[in-house]
């Protein structure tokens, strides 16, 4: 059923064509820049950001515990 | 007022999302990491500014956007008029016929101007409205809008998304030289 619903509002996607959705799953550029962009999301953070954000914590004059 | 802690956990899940606008924007890993470093500590200084129940990642991006704008006028940088470049000429070729791969797209994307980078990264990747976009980038929605459909355009052109094959390099250096493509 779920599998239904997906290829329906495909369909409907791509009737709209290009001027529907210019960036939908059905426009290559909007595939490729998901892809791009994830690949930079799903990179690994370095420590630095969270040893900063616990400088930054340290530093707080009047920090309190919630 | 304190930073609470519920600020400093959304800050934390936040970083991915940095990092990945930043890398986007500045092209360097880097700048990039030094531009998140530099958002962090603005966002912790100006906590209380922020409105609880808005939208954290909006308003990160808006900081994040301002820095790396600044730092580049700081460098005497100008910035990218949208206008005036020539970037879809210095085309790169698919390296296969209908196979469009990421390095490929990767390097057309930074032949982009950064405010139509930035407003087609926002919309299609980031996952934000044009009214949030247009916020980020203090402009109108339909500047957003405009400048998400010349990336688009520009990107295509670039990448030759719609042609068949039958532009090469050789068509395109043609085009810079002034030759007709065809």
């Amino acid at each position: 059923m779920k599998d239904m619903a997906k290829t329906s509002t495909a369909g409907v996607q791509r009737r709209q064509g290009i001027s529907g959705e210019p960036l939908g799953p059905n426009s290559e550029i909007g595939r490729k820049l998901k892809q791009y962009y994830d690949e930079l999301v799903s990179d690994d953070v370095p420590d630095r950001f969270a040893q900063l954000l616990a400088r930054l914590e340290q530093a707080e004059p009047g920090r309190q515990k919630d | 007022m304190a930073v609470s802690q519920g600020f400093k956990t959304d800050l934390l899940g936040s970083i991915p999302s940095l990092r990945a606008f930043a890398m986007s924007l500045a092209q360097n890993a880097d700048k990039a990491d030094d531009l998140v470093q530099e958002t962090l500590v603005k966002a912790w200084d100006k906590h209380a500014s922020f409105q609880p129940g808005t939208n954290l990642k909006a308003w990160l991006f808006t900081i994040l956007r301002n820095e790396f704008y600044s730092q580049m006028r700081k460098r005497g940088r100008e910035v990218q008029d949208s206008d005036g470049i020539m970037t879809a000429r210095l085309a790169v070729h698919p390296s296969q016929h209908g196979q469009l791969d990421l390095k490929d797209f990767r390097s057309a994307l930074e032949r982009l101007p950064e405010d139509q980078r930035e407003a087609i990264i926002l919309i299609g990747a980031s996952g934000f409205s044009y009214e949030e976009a247009a916020e980020i980038c203090g402009c109108a929605v339909g500047t957003i809008k405009s400048r998400v459909s010349r990336a688009r355009a520009r990107l295509q052109e670039i990448l030759e998304i719609s042609g068949e094959d039958e532009y090469g390099p050789d068509a395109i250096s043609a085009q810079v030289m002034g030759k007709p493509a065809a």
